[in-house]
């Protein structure tokens, strides 16, 4: 399924995630439960911005698979894995595993869109002579 | 058997009774990261660390 259908998912499956975003690689928004896209953007500025932050905690480079703060108004779960981050927003006092059960199952239901095949046209060998 | 159960019930109400009035007050505050190679980082409110990560999820949580 593509990144906008393992949201919708994602939102039936789990009634503590009020917002969410998938990021691919490079950073680009694929999907996002946000309608606007500014609010979308800024949640993807956020996710990333605390990757970056979370980064600087050891100095030898380590990969970071996730990032979750939970604050008194609510909390900020960040995932990454195969090159995707999910970013999730919740209210205050998440289930935090159940979240990251959640957000981590949404991560792994997305699948690469499948590329066009070339088609290849048959043609019939005429027989006989010509 | 009765006994047993009473004591089931005394240890609940207990723990439920330090929680409500022992307990730490209001909501609890923390960010973890976790890594790759299996390691994670608990911050707790106060290092400087938990106030960077913290004030990027405030702006994240604005409406």
């Amino acid at each position: 399924m593509d990144a906008a259908q393992a949201l919708v998912e994602l939102t039936e499956l789990s009634s503590q995630v009020e917002a969410a975003v998938v990021l691919g690689a490079d950073g680009s928004v694929l999907a996002s439960t946000h309608e606007d896209p500014s609010k979308a953007a800024a949640l993807a500025s956020s996710a990333l911005d605390l990757v970056a932050a979370a980064s600087t905690l050891y100095t030898q480079p380590l990969e970071l698979t996730r990032v979750e703060v939970e604050l008194e108004d609510g909390a900020v779960f960040v995932l990454r894995d195969g090159g995707r981050t999910i970013a999730a927003t919740t209210g205050p006092d998440p289930t935090s595993g159940l979240v990251v059960y959640d957000l981590r199952t949404c991560l792994h239901g997305i699948t690469e869109p499948e590329p066009e095949k070339k088609r290849r046209t048959v043609r019939k060998a005429k027989g006989g002579d010509e | 058997m009765k006994k047993l159960v009473r004591l089931a019930v005394l240890v609940g109400l207990a723990i439920w009774a330090w929680r409500r009035y022992v307990g730490p007050p209001g909501p609890r505050e923390r960010a973890s990261v976790s890594y790759a190679d299996g390691s994670s980082v608990v911050l707790e409110p106060g290092s400087a660390a938990f106030e960077r990560l913290a004030s990027v999820a405030r702006t994240a949580l604005c409406p």
